[in-house]
């Protein structure tokens, strides 16, 4: 195996915008004062899911969803696995981490619904207490992604935050992806911009 | 920070009741443990929610936000929210629910006080919510 180019822009980039756009929203989430900047990173956290769930279907192979979406099955035998220390090698996600991925997109919809309801006073309390709802839970999966991410890059001695940031990882070359799609990413910081304005006018 | 938040939305669906009189028994009795022989006090309650704390511009005191009486609808003086009135009398469903209204102390204290509030000052600001007609 060697390093090969398996994330495209468009899910590096959001990746990391969602992960600086949730930190930001979860610390200035308390605030009044700091409630415009609460609703932009938010916003912008659930413009890029929506554009991943997109992506997930006319990205690059490794982004598709067809591609790492598995059942619970082989999400649980690769858990398994980790705990035998033999995890197998996956160039793409791992199934227990295209769990992951699936539950942080979805929660971060329901977050920036939530999240929009309240900040529009829609009336009903229900939808602010499904907001905090939501980014707790959304806080959890995080840590557990976290984790996921310490344990596998020890066992395989892969540095995967530094693959999330390249996009080169350990893989065959029949694995790499053509090109890092750069006009994607452009649709990408385009979208999430006038998704976070929108949803914070 | 948010470590309620899971016991905010279970109550909410459960419906853990109290009545004002109860949470601020409750405080009170927190408050007595704290300082032996504490009595909660509406007067100083109404101190408490006049004063001018001063450590936000646009959110100096309660009363920025509330209203000089807790028997009135406020506006928020930064968001331009609008909030309904702290007074049980005007607003039935205040105090009744305890997670809510931690959460609530939680986040103007910090921002209106520059720290927490002490269950004393709960206990006080509740009862002269309460009891503001």
């Amino acid at each position: 195996m060697q390093k090969v180019l398996v994330w495209d822009l468009p899910v590096r980039l959001g990746h990391w915008l969602m992960a600086g756009g949730f930190a930001l929203a979860w610390v200035t989430g308390d605030s009044e004062s700091w409630r415009l900047v609460h609703v932009f990173a938010g916003g912008t956290v659930a413009a890029v899911a929506l554009f991943r769930l997109l992506w997930g279907v006319v990205g690059t192979k490794h982004a598709r969803f067809a591609s790492f979406v598995r059942g619970p099955r082989q999400a649980f035998a690769y858990l398994k696995s980790l705990l035998r220390f033999s995890p197998p090698h996956y160039t793409g996600h791992n199934p227990a981490g295209g769990w992951a991925v699936v539950l942080l997109l979805l929660l971060a919809l329901a977050s920036g619904a939530s999240g929009w309801a309240t900040y529009q006073e829609l009336d009903g309390e229900w939808l602010e207490e499904l907001h905090e709802f939501a980014t707790g839970l959304m806080l959890a999966v995080v840590a557990v992604h976290l984790a996921g991410v310490l344990v596998g890059s020890l066992l395989h001695g892969e540095n995967l935050p530094r693959a999330m940031l390249t996009g080169r990882k350990l893989g065959e070359p029949g694995e790499a992806i053509a090109g890092p799609r750069r006009l994607g990413a452009l649709l990408l910081l385009g979208w999430a911009a006038a998704g976070a304005w929108w949803l914070a006018r | 920070m948010k470590r309620v938040w899971l016991s905010c939305f279970f109550a909410s669906g459960i419906a853990m009741a109290a009545s004002p009189p109860e949470l601020a028994a409750g405080y009170a009795a927190e408050a007595a443990r704290q300082s032996p022989g504490f009595q909660p006090s509406a007067r100083r309650g109404a101190e408490f929610y006049a004063r001018r704390f001063a450590v936000s511009e646009k959110m100096p005191a309660c009363a920025a936000c509330h209203t000089d009486s807790p028997l009135q609808a406020g506006r928020h003086a930064v968001t331009g929210k609008a909030i309904r009135p702290l007074a049980p009398r005007a607003e039935t469903a205040r105090f009744t629910d305890p997670a809510k209204v931690e959460k609530w102390f939680r986040r103007n204290c910090s921002e209106v006080l520059g720290r927490a509030c002490s269950a004393a000052e709960k206990a006080d600001f509740i009862l002269f919510a309460t009891e503001a007609k």
